[in-house]
């Protein structure tokens, strides 16, 4: 035992203030309590110790040990060669910083010149990162390391490859290889035949290794039944059922769920087992306003064109001119009224994109004079006179990262580098709440389809869930080892979704704030997400360039969509559910044959085959439309199935 | 550290030399090498560190290019206080200074003079961001419009002009619905080129049929429209072909006719297709610049020429030409080379009329000053001649002679003055004048004599930039006259164009013909086949196939069109004597090949 493990233990034992024990070891050892400072001053944290990376191997040893672990796959048999070759990169990394902590930082960079531009690509953008620390100083703080070295690499294997790996470990007697493999490889076993390259590849690639072991867990992907839409169709029926048959002391009627969800889709799921109980989370008052849109929305969509391969939808594109490097992000009410932009300069701005000006509330003074008791009562309490096609907010101290409409379509939400979120009325035109949490900038931000709940995701690393009348978050998703780039919600708000820069999807519950699904495969950071209608697939795009879609029921990859040049920013499924619309930084928009993919997934059974093939999506591609030299930003399907674009004119590149 | 390598990753590191330069610069007089050492590795880190948590900034504004603010961001993030002030206007503000063996980038500091920033109290103001919708697509069809890219971008085009096979999938992701039948099949290293037709959809029918409707119509608003349109539609490219021929075809008749109007129109056309940008016009330059000519040298453009302005057409025309020769003028196809020659030849007919002459004079001088100096200034006395002819014997010539010696008079002194004022020293002697210019010397003379007393010289007329030009001149120079070589053997004719060395030939890419006969030759059947140079990528065999449905254009399409990317242009028919007509559209200078050019076969 070494000095360092000593004081460590000595800081422990003080730390639980058993100071008998303490004094007796100190004795014994021989340690003066200088000595003991000094060393604790260097390394500070006590787990970076006992968890930490201090060896006495010989930093010789690690080439061998890795070249023969090399030659070891190479030479196994095929069917087992490639789940053999996933230990390959983490073994490399964990040497790496090895060496580095024992400050043999030169035979490190020797090691990693040697093998690691061997590495699989979507590793290279890793060992770049990791190709910045050179000393035992910069692993402390660093994001990478500490991911590394707190967490083990998770390896999915199939148990006839592990036991393959067992015995040449215990030929072979490696004490570096075992080392690193004992405390820093997890191996997630499975029944069944070992997996081959494509399929590795599909899902490797996130930081912290292949994650399934989660998926177990049921997840309520589908919607609850909504409204009968025979019902909504009279609003007067449907207030009187309402009154009838609710309980006032129960706001969480069922009725009072999916205020936004398709009518068309909900007769298909009258009796979805799938779905979560209607009060697993509780829900917002059911008001008129609401029911009144509902109705609305459900005359729209009566009017709606499904979309297929024979019935291309129709795009118009709003396209943000003078906005070169200023636009941050823009997002579109569901009723496709408004548009509201965030910009680089901490404003945002709101833009009608219906003949309806953008109105403002009277005064104190005029409201008193308003009918309270009149039947437009909402029409009557705004001022005609103040309608304006554009309206500014101003109030956040930093780039506004995202923006977020309520599904009534009074509130905004938005976030910024400032790490606050606002919140905003759309009918006082001014900031009403301030929501401060984050330690971060946050990056996003979600209104849940139900109104009230929202949630946030921050480069603090972690995402949160909030109530519009709390100023603490409700729940707070802590598990991505990186930033989280984008939160999204599901159809019946009963999960979030987060795609992050370690290159992980995961779905959240927000009932109670668990990890539901983990998902890897994507080999960049993840910047875009969306639900399918029905609630069960999961679209996520990021500056892989990829489209992956996920089965939320199992948490499989289901296809990979490849064609974009550059960062996919904004995915959309039409409202028919049958065309997924995905567009990014490289001026283009592809339609992607959604119902397709579907029919082609169902075909095969996915419950026989424990690792189902991923679809490669080239052949559900539609259409492809490049736009001139502008950047898609958001794009958003109206109720009638018009899809909207959003882009930014970028004038300097031409 | 020793040598480090720039592109490896590991232990990139500032040098200890910069890290001295920068103690040095902060008031540090001696730093020590172990202590810039260990500062340079440690800033190498920090450096690298906030680089890489500001391109997460950059990522989330949706940007690809990182700026200043993302720094101080990723600054912010990390606690410290943003380097403030770093703001630029430039993408790169570092300028880059070496001297003594040190090599420097470092940033400009402009001093600021502060009455200026105190008078301007107002700062532009940047521009308001706006919003501004149009159709990206419609039942999955991408409208054409300006707001949309061009369905067919201008490198695709050029492709689609070397390669019509290649076309095909292309046009598949262009936006339209995938048909899959068209897809050729790589068979060995053969391939059979089909004839590529563009076939027009009926609203693109409509469309060429109100465009040239209107463009030749009475009504100016309508023309005016149509032109514009012309000149800012990105989806012509199909009806290309179509508008060319109507150009040509226009021309061909008109000159005849004599109809001034509709040549002026014509050339209208031909002005708004060169100012459309999404269009590739190289591969039709070999019809336009035929017509653009005629409508310059012609003897007569219209049926009273001592009464109408066909001087105005001429004058248009040039500028038309000349336009051409600035955008299309490449080594390799020598337009403006060529293009001069052909109005040289005609300055040096003494038969030719003046309506030509001036022509080929206006032609020449639009050119650039000089092209002017060299071809112009050492004709004026034998061109004085013949004007003064003209003038002298007054009762004998006709009024439309007249006319045409004063156009020519004036011309000349007005392009000839602004270049006589820069190519003579101030002393302007009258008798050297009368010597060197003869008729034109006293004229000439008083022109000069007056520019020089005015500041400003009117150069307006120059298009052209003289650089260009005099390299185009050496070049002239140096090739020998033999450019268009024709060579007539018993059976085939083959016109070589623009021959050029052959190891220039080698490196480009390989050369195809397409060749349909009119359907009454009997050649149907035959085949020709060409062999690749040896550089090109992969040896394709050529089948050049006959269709026998004539296409509604069929003038149009029994052309022989060869064109590489290089403008390395060869051409190739063989067939039956007498069957075969052929024609080199880009062998301009043929004239005796089409009946429009018949004045300017004089010339030659």
């Amino acid at each position: 035992m070494d000095k360092t493990q000593l004081s460590a233990v000595l800081q422990l034992l003080k730390k639980y203030n058993l100071k008998g024990t303490e004094e007796i070891l100190r004795k014994e050892a021989n340690i003066s309590d200088n000595l003991n400072v000094d060393s604790l001053n260097r390394d500070a944290d006590v787990n970076s110790i006992l968890k930490g990376y201090k060896s006495d191997g010989d930093p010789e040893a690690y080439e061998a040990a890795y070249t023969d672990l090399k030659k070891f796959v190479e030479y196994s048999l095929d069917i087992y060669k490639h789940e053999l070759g996933a230990i390959l990169f983490p073994v490399l990394v964990h040497m790496y910083l090895e060496l580095v902590y024992n400050d043999h930082a030169d035979k490190g960079i020797e090691l990693m010149r040697k093998f690691g531009p061997e590495q699989d690509y979507y590793y290279q953008d890793d060992l770049r990162k990791l190709a910045m620390i050179v000393k035992k100083e910069h692993m402390n703080g660093n994001e990478l390391a500490e991911t590394f070295k707190s967490n083990q690499f998770v390896i999915r294997i199939s148990r006839d490859t592990l036991s393959l790996l067992k015995r040449h470990l215990d030929e072979k007697k490696s004490s570096v290889l075992f080392n690193i493999i004992q405390d820093h490889l997890y191996f997630d076993t499975y029944e069944g035949v070992a997996r081959n390259k494509s399929q590795i590849d599909a899902t490797a690639g996130s930081l912290g290794g292949e994650i399934s072991r989660y998926n177990k867990t049921k997840v309520y992907y589908g919607i609850p039944k909504g409204p009968d839409p025979i019902t909504i169709a009279a609003p007067t029926e449907e207030d009187d059922g309402d009154g009838g048959g609710g309980d006032p002391d129960n706001p969480d009627k069922p009725k009072k769920k999916k205020a936004k969800k398709d009518p068309m889709f909900s007769k298909k799921t009258k009796s979805d087992p799938n779905a979560p109980p209607p009060d697993r989370i509780p829900a917002p008052e059911w008001k008129d306003n609401d029911k009144a849109e509902k109705f609305k929305a459900c005359k729209e969509a009566s009017k709606r064109v499904t979309l297929g391969p024979d019935c291309m939808p129709s795009c118009c594109c709003y396209t943000l001119l003078n906005a070169n490097y200023t636009v941050c992000c823009a997002e579109i009410t569901e009723d496709s009224s408004m548009l509201a932009v965030g910009f680089n300069d901490s404003i945002l701005k709101v833009w009608t994109l219906v003949p309806q000006k953008l109105k403002a509330m009277k005064t104190a003074e005029q409201l008193e004079e308003v009918n309270i008791e009149a039947e437009d009562v909402l029409v009557r309490m705004m001022d005609e006179r103040s309608g304006e096609t554009s309206r500014t907010l101003c109030g956040h101290n930093g780039p506004v990262y995202s923006v977020s409409f309520s599904p009534d379509r009074t509130l905004l939400l938005s976030c910024s580098e400032d790490s606050t979120i606002r919140l905003w009325s759309l009918q006082i035109w001014t900031c009403l709440v301030v929501y401060k949490g984050h330690m971060f900038p946050i990056w996003d931000v979600k209104f849940s389809p139900l109104g009230y709940y929202f949630a946030s995701a921050s480069f603090d690393r972690t995402a949160r869930l909030w109530a519009t009348d709390h100023y603490q978050p409700l729940r707070l998703f802590a598990g991505h080892f990186s930033d989280v780039d984008c939160i999204q919600f599901h159809p019946n708000a009963n999960y979030v979704a987060t795609g992050s820069s370690d290159r992980r999807v995961c779905l959240w519950d927000c009932a109670t704030g668990n990890r539901a699904r983990i998902m890897t495969g994507h080999k960049s950071p993840i910047h875009s997400l969306a639900f399918s209608n029905d609630g069960r697939y999961l679209a996520s795009g990021g500056a892989d360039c990829k489209v992956l879609l996920w089965d939320l029921a199992h948490g499989h990859l289901v296809a990979e969509m490849t064609g974009h040049e550059k960062t996919i920013h904004c995915l959309a499924f039409s409202r028919c559910g049958n065309v997924l619309a995905s567009g990014g930084l490289d001026c283009t928009l592809k339609i992607w044959d959604f119902s397709k993919l579907l029919e082609e997934s169902n075909a095969e059974e996915l419950n026989v085959s424990h690792n189902p093939d991923v679809k490669s999506g080239d052949s559900y591609l539609l259409r492809n439309f490049a736009t001139k030299n502008s950047p898609l930003i958001n794009l958003h399907f109206t109720r009638r199935n018009l899809l909207i674009a959003v882009a930014l004119f970028d004038g300097g590149s031409t | 550290m020793s040598k480090i390598n720039e592109c490896d990753l590991y232990g990139t590191n500032f040098s200890t030399e910069s890290m001295k330069v920068i103690a040095e610069s902060i008031g540090i007089g001696y730093l020590g090498d172990d202590a810039a050492k260990e500062l340079a590795e440690d800033i190498s880190f920090r450096v690298k560190h906030i680089i890489q948590d500001a391109a997460k900034f950059m990522n989330h504004a949706k940007r690809s290019k990182l700026l200043q603010t993302d720094i101080d961001s990723a600054l912010k993030v990390k606690n410290i206080e943003p380097q403030y002030g770093f703001q630029s206007a430039e993408p790169l503000p570092f300028r880059f200074a070496s001297g003594g063996g040190r090599e420097l980038h470092f940033i400009e500091e402009k001093e600021v003079d502060l009455n200026d920033l105190l008078h301007n109290i107002n700062p532009k103001a940047p521009l308001e961001t706006t919003l501004r919708s149009h159709w990206l697509c419609i039942d999955g069809v991408q409208p054409t419009i300006p707001e949309n890219p061009p369905p067919v971008a201008k490198v695709i085009q050029k492709l689609e002009s070397v390669d019509p096979v290649k076309k095909k999938p292309l046009k598949e992701t262009a936006g339209k619905p995938t048909t899959g039948k068209q897809k050729l099949k790589n068979i060995e290293t053969v391939q059979i080129k089909q004839l590529a037709t563009h076939e027009l959809s009926v609203e693109q029918q409509v469309y060429y049929k109100e465009i040239t409707e209107a463009c030749v119509g009475s009504d100016e608003a309508r023309r005016a429209e149509a032109l514009q349109s012309l000149a800012s539609d990105p989806g012509l490219h199909e009806m290309l072909p179509r508008m060319c021929t109507f150009i040509i075809e226009g021309v061909r008749v008109n000159v005849v006719q004599n109809n001034l109007a509709l040549l002026i129109y014509l050339m209208r056309m031909v002005k708004a297709l060169l100012d459309n940008q999404s269009l590739y016009l190289e591969k039709y330059l070999h019809e336009l610049i035929p017509s653009v000519t005629t409508c310059i040298v012609s003897k007569q453009l219209c049926m009273r020429p001592e009464l109408d302005n066909h001087w105005a057409l001429r004058d248009f025309a040039s500028r038309l030409m000349a336009q051409i020769c600035k955008n299309f003028n490449t080594s390799t196809n020598n337009i403006q080379t060529r293009v001069t020659r052909m109005f040289t030849n005609a300055l040096q007919q003494e038969k030719v009329a003046l309506s030509s002459l001036y022509g080929a004079l206006q032609g020449l001088s639009e050119l650039g000053a000089e092209v002017i100096r060299i071809f112009i200034l050492p004709r004026v006395k034998s061109i004085g001649q013949r004007i003064e002819t003209n003038y002298l014997e007054g009762n004998l010539v006709s009024n439309m002679e007249k006319i045409a010696s004063s156009n020519i008079k004036s011309l000349l002194i007005k392009v000839l003055a602004p270049v006589l004022k820069s190519i003579r020293s101030p002393p302007d002697n009258l008798e050297e004048y009368k010597q060197e210019f003869g008729y034109m010397g006293v004229s000439l003379h008083s022109a000069v004599v007056k520019a020089r007393t005015q500041p400003t010289p009117a150069t307006t007329g120059f298009t052209n930039n003289p650089i260009t030009c005099s390299s185009t001149i050496s070049r002239t120079v140096s090739t020998p006259s033999g450019i268009i070589q024709q060579q007539t053997s018993s059976g085939s004719r083959t016109i070589v164009m623009n021959t050029t060395p052959r190891a220039q030939m080698a490196q480009s890419n390989q050369k195809f013909v397409f060749v349909t006969q009119r359907p009454q030759t009997p050649m149907s059947s035959s085949h020709q086949i060409q062999q690749n140079a040896p550089a090109g990528q992969n040896t394709v065999v050529k089948f050049v196939s006959n269709t026998n449905q004539q296409p509604k254009l069929a003038s149009q399409q029994k052309l022989v069109v060869v064109n590489s990317n290089q403008g390395n242009v060869q051409g190739q028919i063989a067939g039956s004597p007498g069957n075969t007509v052929l024609i080199s559209k880009q062998n301009f200078v043929q004239q005796q090949q089409s009946p429009i050019l018949d004045d300017l076969s004089q010339l030659v």
